[in-house]
């Protein structure tokens, strides 16, 4: 399902469909985070990523309208190239899980692990730091996105 | 070997590494081929998702709980991207109509 959600980004033409593919990609994997018990991830995954970041694309589509995708780019072996590039990029992860030898998966508690209070204890306490540094990128992040998305007075 | 109880049933670590490893190849192929620069971070978006299934993957595997919240941290970086990528370009297309982003390049050093 995750498989054929990802190769409805890539192929469709209309960026709508590339969007609402990725929706289909993001709540595959969200299940999937969910059997990994990784309740508070799971939660996340959806409201941030298939809830705010997917109705953001769909805003800028909106705004900009449809937009015709050319299919001839300027250079011409780039489509060969990038697959035989792609092919050995697979073929060098495919060989990194041949050789992958596991650990025995440790016994954890089920009930606690990846819940949002153990999840918590681990984000104020070990990773304050960079969870502190979080928040100042996000702030950045939402000054950068005002300031350029903001009609400035000489365009007029 | 490596397989861990999952609701009953066993699942093995390696299929969601292969599915990480899939949807990353994919989310490549994407932003080498296509040519719409929306596509292209549709496409990384999709590449770090298939990151962050390999971090909870392995964090469930060592039953060690900082994969997942490198998970969130990683998810908080790729809405920043996110947002800071559409504002670019929404600002780029208010100055003039870019369909293709091989028409960016008039950049010369």
């Amino acid at each position: 399902m995750a498989v054929a959600g990802g190769v409805g980004v890539i192929t469709f033409r209309q960026p709508i469909r590339n969007v609402l593919s990725l929706v289909v990609v993001m709540l595959a994997l969200s299940v999937l985070f969910l059997l990994l018990s990784a309740q508070f991830v799971f939660v996340v995954q959806v409201i941030v990523y298939a809830g705010a970041v997917m109705v953001l694309f769909l805003f800028v589509i909106a705004l900009l309208g449809p937009a015709r995708e050319l299919a001839a780019g300027r250079l011409r072996f780039q489509t060969w190239l990038s697959i035989l590039f792609v092919l050995a990029l697979f073929g060098l992860f495919w060989a990194m899980l041949q050789g992958v030898t596991y650990r025995q998966p440790e016994q954890v508690d089920l009930n606690s692990f990846g819940s949002v209070e153990s999840i918590a204890v681990g984000l104020f306490t070990t990773y304050l730091y960079p969870f502190e540094l979080t928040s100042i990128m996000l702030l950045v992040a939402a000054i950068g996105a005002i300031y350029l998305s903001r009609r400035s007075d000489e365009d007029q | 070997m490596s397989s861990f109880d999952v609701g009953g049933s066993q699942l093995d670590t390696s299929w969601f590494l292969l599915l990480a490893a899939v949807l990353f190849i994919l989310g490549a192929v994407g932003v080498l081929v296509r040519r719409n620069p929306l596509v292209i971070l549709i496409c990384i978006e999709l590449m770090l998702n298939a990151a962050n299934l390999t971090l909870v993957a392995f964090s469930r595997q060592l039953g060690n709980l900082d994969g997942q919240l490198f998970a969130l941290m990683s998810m908080t970086v790729a809405a920043a991207e996110a947002v800071v990528g559409l504002a670019i370009l929404v600002d780029i297309f208010r100055h003039r109509d870019a369909e293709d982003i091989d028409d960016l390049s008039e950049l010369r050093g």
